[in-house]
This record gives structure tokens, sequence and C-alpha cells, in this order.
């Protein structure tokens, strides 16, 4: 007879993404192998990551996660990192609760036991029976505590991943900054609520990422990887017209605060990509949506949608400039004359500005471990020093994403460099609105007074 | 340590093929776990099926037992060796695992075919074995590692189980779709492709998930002008008496990159909306603005919403030169009227290794992946544009797997052109509107 888990497909899906697109290879089976502590710590010892899995009833799992199996011949009662988790079916729909602990399990009168600072959190028993502690059943939202007979008990080994728990803990603890980073964005509002949403425009050379930025934020708050903003691989700018796209909070859900302007790629050569005479248009709301860039000339008042008496919604509140983090120090001398010549505007304007460096390779390095702030090795990089002295950005706003163009799936650590850049450039729109002067706030103030 | 297997996928797909399909979870490694026998049949018995891999310096030989291993209790043994991608096997019969392991110490020697010596790390074979087995006489087979493996079927009742839920929840999301905004009722999907990628193919197949059975309402041929001459779009019922879903699929002229295809200025009046259901295409010349077939003022949703590109998987390394700069312009034309675009990759179970077990997790397939790498490379998709189907052709009844894989393609082609709908500039929605207040006050 074949050996096989209990785990649902579906179940067993869950649990890879949960985990990072991994494998999981049976080891043990309570039922087939036998019931007793020594006949599952024979199979499962010395197996690298593991998961073992307690099926509680039809609906209900109760699982842990250990770098390395327990052995019988170590009595080891250090502490060891763990991931605990429960799989709740409940109206078609499974729930996953997570909780990392750092436990000691041993083994004591043939039961498996997990102690936490001197507590027996839980224990895998005798003759099917599993003791939890209420801790443990309050943080992963089960439905008892005590003592609970189960059905089944399997051990999994877990491929592509690391013994100690350390990548894990990193995916746990990112999805749940990335969470906070969401409800942050979706909650922000301006400045005095001067405007209802800010501006944010996106430039920098052809290729750099610009409307693969749109695109990845747009996939964060859609839940799936989208395109709206065409991006390709051609050796000429794909966009050729100014785009000022909203984002919505899923589909059909209701716009975000926030607006991303997105334009033609800035070419080195004269009389190519972004025209120069355009940057002051655009910084100061003139530019319609959609306009058709023309390299050689700029816009005018005369076009036909030009908008000749823009308020302050309609002007550019953060300028982040584009650059892939893999060029910067390729960057030629009229390809930099280009951007310092836009950022001299920038500056004329009292715009708030960032620098954005995408492309980046490991996500993963870019952050400290709480994801408050960036890595020491990152903001000290060179290529990081140069943008910091070639357009007199602060460091803390020279912020660094990959993007969504080489995946298939969501990936919480790309979530969180995106949202925490987009985080970054709202709060650099505040500071812009709060420093305007008093002249340009108080015509915002007159202007409202009508309504009222 | 990391407790992984040695075979390379290559390898581990040929092992699995020859056996029946079967997904390999490794149990025992010899190089970690020890080159002890007795401790190999702890862990290794009462495993259902078992294969176990025999690493040499030159050679991959191994063993597959049918049963699973029990103490004292006889199995069926097929011995394999794999050379290069050629497996070649012998059966060597029943076999208790404590000879073929040599923990029998009453019966270590004991005439015997084949013996796995892990103590002294060889393996112990007669010449009759060795020649069965293909391998150079008097060669001597010294262990550099071993691995067991659990064998279990790639697609098993728990998947197939799996499978047939997450089909029926994207039927009904697909049933239950709402285009952005409600701005449109039915979504219009544009397949696009070189001739013979399999464009009506997959329509044929979209309406086969439906109705419930393999159909063929769009003539599919073999030839190499292909048979898609006329524009076809297609509304799907729900069933066979159902009613109309909210995806229509537009079918036209294959793309060539000689002068037979679908004409350049053809695509741009598709697009608009402008050629009516049936058009007869003239590879030579586009439509003239005086035919019948074309509709001068059309509306929102005459337009096309998406366009699919469709490529056979296994033809994309043969395109011409040709053929990838007249893809690669028409997206340029696609870019600039504001259409979104995904890619379809179809016949990918005709792709070399790939069984029907794979199909679950196709993305995960080394040859797929590489597979969307070149469209990628060659084409300039992004890998999350890019969908890959089985579409159906011989069969007369449905596959739950392969209905999984079109309708999920289908359902990223309805984002996408959620993503058209949401781009649309304020002054296109503002007429549709208006026009919906025109029927309503018509109706009054």
């Amino acid at each position: 007879m074949e050996v096989t888990t209990r785990l649902t497909w579906n179940d067993e899906n869950h649990l890879r993404k949960l985990l990072g697109n991994v494998s999981l290879s049976l080891l043990y089976k309570s039922s087939v192998h036998g019931g007793s502590i020594e006949d599952m710590v024979e199979r499962c010892s010395r197996q690298g990551c593991t998961i073992t899995m307690a099926y509680i009833d039809y609906n209900m799992i109760v699982a842990f996660m250990l770098g390395n199996y327990i052995n019988l011949h170590e009595s080891s009662t250090e502490p060891n990192d763990s991931l605990w988790f429960s799989l709740q079916k409940k109206n078609d729909t499974t729930e996953i609760e997570t909780l990392l602990l750092n436990t000691a399990p041993k083994i004591i009168d043939e039961q498996l036991v997990c102690r936490l600072s001197k507590t027996d959190i839980f224990i895998i028993c005798r003759d099917n029976k599993i003791y939890l502690d209420k801790m443990i059943t309050r943080n992963l939202k089960l439905r008892f505590y005590g003592h609970r007979q189960y059905l089944e008990c399997e051990v999994f080994r877990v491929e592509g991943i690391k013994d100690n728990l350390d990548d894990i803990k990193r995916i746990i603890k990112a999805r749940e900054h990335r969470n906070r980073l969401l409800a942050d964005i979706r909650d922000y509002r301006p400045y005095a609520d001067l405007v209802s949403e800010i501006r944010i425009l996106l430039v920098g050379p052809v290729g750099s990422g610009k409307s693969s930025f749109f695109n990845s934020v747009k996939s964060i708050f859609h839940g799936h990887v989208t395109g709206q903003a065409v991006v390709g691989s051609d050796i000429t700018s794909i966009t050729e017209r100014y785009r000022i796209y909203s984002v919505k909070d899923g589909k059909n859900g209701k716009s975000l605060p926030f607006m991303l302007c997105d334009t033609m790629g800035l070419d080195g050569a004269e009389g190519a990509g972004l025209c120069m005479d355009d940057i002051p248009h655009i910084l100061k709301g003139c530019m319609p949506d959609r306009y058709q860039f023309n390299s050689r000339k700029p816009i005018t008042p005369e076009h036909s949608t030009f908008i000749t008496s823009p308020s302050l919604k309609d002007r550019i509140h953060c300028v982040a400039y584009v650059l892939d983090i893999n060029s910067i120090d390729n960057l030629y001398s009229k390809m930099l004359a280009k951007v310092k010549q836009v950022h001299k505007e920038v500056l004329n304007c009292g715009i708030a500005y960032v620098a954005l460096l995408t492309k980046v390779d490991d996500c993963s390095e870019v952050l400290q471990d709480n994801f408050l702030n960036m890595s020491r090795s990152m903001t000290s990089q060179s290529r990081v020093m140069n943008v910091h002295k070639m357009l007199g950005i602060p460091i803390s706003n020279i912020l660094m994403v990959g993007n969504y163009a080489s995946d298939l799936e969501l990936d919480p650590m790309k979530d969180i460099l995106i949202l925490s850049a987009l985080r970054q450039m709202l709060r650099a729109a505040d500071d812009f609105l709060e420093d305007l002067p008093l002249e340009e706030t108080g015509a915002i103030e007159r202007a409202l007074q009508p309504c009222i | 340590m990391a407790v992984t297997t040695r075979l390379t996928w290559l390898h581990e797909k040929i092992l699995q093929n020859h056996f029946g399909g079967k997904r390999l979870s490794l149990l025992y490694k010899g190089s970690v776990h020890g080159f002890r026998n007795g401790v190999l049949l702890d862990r290794c018995c009462n495993q259902g099926p078992t294969l176990t891999v025999i690493y040499s310096e030159d050679h991959i030989i191994g063993a597959y037992a049918e049963e699973s291993y029990q103490e004292g209790k006889y199995a069926s043994i097929i011995l394999f060796a794999l050379q290069d991608t050629k497996i070649s096997e012998w059966k060597l019969g029943l076999c208790t695992p404590e000879t073929l392991f040599c923990c029998d110490v009453t019966k270590y020697n004991s005439p015997t075919n084949f013996q796995i010596d892990g103590r002294n790390r060889k393996v112990i074979m007669d010449l009759k074995t060795m020649e069965n087995l293909g391998l150079a006489q008097n060669c001597t087979i010294s262990i550099q590692d071993y691995e067991v493996f659990r064998c279990e079927d790639s697609l098993d009742e728990r998947k197939i189980k799996g499978v047939i839920e997450l089909r029926k929840s994207l039927l009904s999301a697909l049933r239950t779709y709402e285009p952005y905004g409600s701005l449109v009722q039915q979504i219009r999907i544009l397949l696009l492709g070189p001739i013979g990628a399999g464009k009506s193919s997959f329509f044929n197949s979209v309406r086969s998930v439906f109705q419930g059975h393999v159909t063929h309402q769009a003539l599919v041929g073999t030839n190499t002008t292909g048979i898609s001459e006329k524009y076809r779009t297609y509304s799907i019922r729900d069933g066979k008496d159902g009613k109309y879903l909210p995806f229509i699929l537009c079918d036209s002229l294959g793309l060539s990159e000689k002068e037979g295809g679908l004409c350049r200025d053809d695509i741009f009046y598709i697009l608009n909306g402008n050629i009516r259901d049936r058009y007869q295409f003239n590879p030579m010349e586009s439509i003239k603005l005086n035919h019948h077939d074309y509709i001068d003022s059309p509306s929102l949703k005459d337009r096309i919403h998406c366009v699919a590109f469709v490529f056979d998987a296994s033809s994309i390394q043969y395109f011409s030169s040709q053929m990838i700069v007249k893809i690669k312009r028409i997206r340029r034309e696609l870019v600039n009227a504001g259409v979104v675009h995904v890619a379809l990759l179809t016949h990918v179970d005709s792709m070399d290794l790939i069984t029907k077990g794979d199909l679950i997790e196709i993305e995960r397939c080394e040859p797929v992946r590489s597979k969307l790498e070149e469209v990628q490379r060659k084409l300039g998709f992004a890998l999350s544009d890019i969908s890959v189907v089985s579409n159906y052709s011989s069969e007369w009844e449905l596959d739950p797997v392969k209905d999984v894989l079109i309708l999920s393609a289908l359902r990223r082609m309805l984002w996408a052109a959620d993503d058209f709908l949401e781009d649309l500039p304020f002054e296109q929605i503002g007429n549709l509107r208006e026009e919906i207040i025109n029927c309503a006050q018509g109706k009054k």
C-alpha cells in the first residue's frame, strides 16, 4: 500500500506559499509507522528542517516547525527557534495563524514535550493524545486547550529552506510588517488636507523602471501581479505619453490618496527622450493626462488641453528620480547633466524629491532585520553614495526597490520595499506642503470658504 | 545540513516517468544518515513503494521495490541503470530487504544476483545482472552515496480532489465575473498569433470547459496556411442552454512573416471594433470603409479590451527574425493604442518529458520555466503576463487538470482587461454613461 499524507492538496499549497514556496516530503505517519515517540524520532531525526503536524479533527491542524528534529541520543535542553501554526477550515476557506517561539523540545517519559521557560506548552502523549497550553491556544486562535485526542500525526521534511529558521522568521515578520505598511498608506491623509491626493512624479532614464514601479504598486493593492502601464524591452522608451495614474484599493475599491505620474524616459542625446522644457510645465501641473510627448518641442499654453490655471492639487508634490541601481556607476555625463537639469527645476519650485533605485536583486538585504530602517551595508555602498553626491539627496531619501516584471507571485519582502518607498515619498510630500508659503495655503482656504 | 537529492531535475524526471509517474520523497541519504543498512531499513520500512538510487563514480544504478519493505517479507525488485538519458531495467524478482541490503548475516555469503553492501560501500552483482543492465563487464561499483525515496503517484486521489475544487472555484469566479465598473457587459479578447499556434484550439478548449465535454465550434486544421480566414467573435454559453458568459473570444487570421498573414491595418480596425463578425480577411489589403462588414461608429463594447498572443511552446525557438520583429511591432502599436496584452503558451504537454502530473505545477518544471524566460527574452513579455495551457485536441471528455490551466489563463486575461478599462480616458467613460442614459430614456 502507498503511504500518503492526509493533508489536502489545497492546504499543502497554502503551507508552501506561507513558507516561501518550499517542498514537503512525508517522513512519518503515526497510523502506519507506529504511535510511539521512538518510532517518530527514529525516522525524523537528522532530516534538516521538519514540520510535525497533528490532525485534531477534520477541520483543525496544529503544527510546529523545527530547524532540526530532536534526537534520542542527545539530551539537549537548549531552546531553539520554532514556528507554530494552525490551519482551520471555516466556510470553505483555510485560516492560518502563526507564532514564533523559542522552545526546548525533548522526550520525557515517552512523550514529546515542548517547554517554554519552565512551562510545558505542548505535549504529544501516548495513545494519540495531545496537550495544549492556554498560551498556544490563544495565539493560534484554537477552540480548545488541555488534553485532546488527535486523529493522526505526520512529520514532513521541508526542502528549500535552511536548518535554522532565520529565513522563515524573516518571512513571517515581513508579512506582518507589510500589512502594517499597507494599513498606514490606506489611512494616510495629506498634510492639513490641503489636497486629497499626493501627486508623485516618476522621472528618469529610459528603461530605469518607472512604469514598472507603478505596476508594482498597483499589484500590491490588487493582490496579484498586474500590468496597467505597459513595459517592454525595446531599445527606445515605450512610455511616450504623460500618464497620471490613480491607484484603487483593490478592484472596485476607492482611490488611494496618491497618484503616480509617469513620463517619457530621459535620453542623453540632444533632441531625444523627454524634452527639458516640458519639465516646468509638468511640475506646475499644466501637463494634461495622456499628453503625447515630443522630444524636440515642449507643450505650449496654446495646446488644447493645456491646464492654464493649475491649482495645488494639480501640481507635483514629490519627484522621484528613478534610476536602475546597476547603471548608476555608468551614467553618461550627458544623462547625468539632464538629471541635474531636472533637479535644478525641482529645487526652483521647492518640490520634495527622493531617489528611487530600482532592480535591486536581493531585496532581503536592503533593510535591517526589523524592517524599520535601511541597513548600513546598503546605505554605505558606493552606488548610494554616488547618488547622494551627484544630486545632493539625503541618504534617508534614497530608496531601493525590486519590481515584479520577472515574478509570478507577490513577495512580502518586495512589497515592504515598495510600500516603504511610497511612504517616504508621502512623508516628503507632507514636508513640501507644510513648507508652502502662506499665500498659497491661504488661497486654498479662501477657495474652500465659499463651499461652506 | 541540507538533506537534498543528488539527482538533477532531468534524471529525477526520467526515473519518475519510467516507474509510472511517481513523485519521489527522499527518506534516507547515506552521506547524511550514515552507510548503515540497518538504520536505513529502520527508516525506510513501511513506506510504500520505494526507489533506491546508488551513485558510484561512473554510474547511477538502483532498485525499485513495488511494495513496502517489511522485515523478512519478500518484495518484488526491479533493478535499473541510468546512463545519460537512457534507463535500462532488469527484474530481479522476489527478495527480502535484509538480503538486498546485506543485513542478514547468515546469508551474507550465499549466492545472490544483487546486493547493496553499505558497510563496505560496494554493490555486489553477478555477471548476468551486469550484462542485463547494460553495464561493462568486470566493472566494480563502489558506492559514493545512496538515497532511498518513497514513491507516490504524481496525480494521486488527494491532488485530483484538490484540482477539482480549484476548477470549481475558477468556474464560479468566471461565471460571476463583472467587468470593471460594469462599463461593458462582455470583455472582448482578441487571440493573435502565428498560424498554427492554437488560437482556435484555445477557443474550442474554453467552450469545452463550459459545455462539459469537448466541442469543436471553431474549425481547427493542421495545414500550413491555416484554416481561420474569417474574423469570428465567439460568445460562449454557460452550459448547453445557459446564459452567455461575460467574455467574447475573437479569432482572426494568423500572423505570417511572409505575405499570407493578417494585414497590419486590419489589426487596427479589429482593435477599434470596426470589423463585424465573419468578415472574410484579405491578406493583401485591409477592409474597405464601405464594406458591409465595416462598423463606422463602434462603441466601447465593440472594442477589443485585451489581446492574447498565442504561441506554440515548441515553436518559439524556431521563430524567424521577421516574425519576432512583426510581433514586437504589433506590441508597440498595442501600447500606443492603450490596449493591454498577455501571452499564452499552448501545447505545453508536448514538451519533452512533460506528463499530465506535471501540469498541476507546470511553472515549477524546468523546461517550461526556461520556455517562459525565452518568451520574455525574445518578445519582451513579463513573466507574470505569460500563461501556459494544454488545449483539448484528441480527447472526448474533460480533464480537470487541463481545465484549471485554461480557466487560469482566461482569468488572467480578464484581470488584464480590467486594467484596460480602469485606464480609459474619462471622456470615453462619460460617453458610455450618456449612452446608458439615452437607452434608459428611450425605454421610458
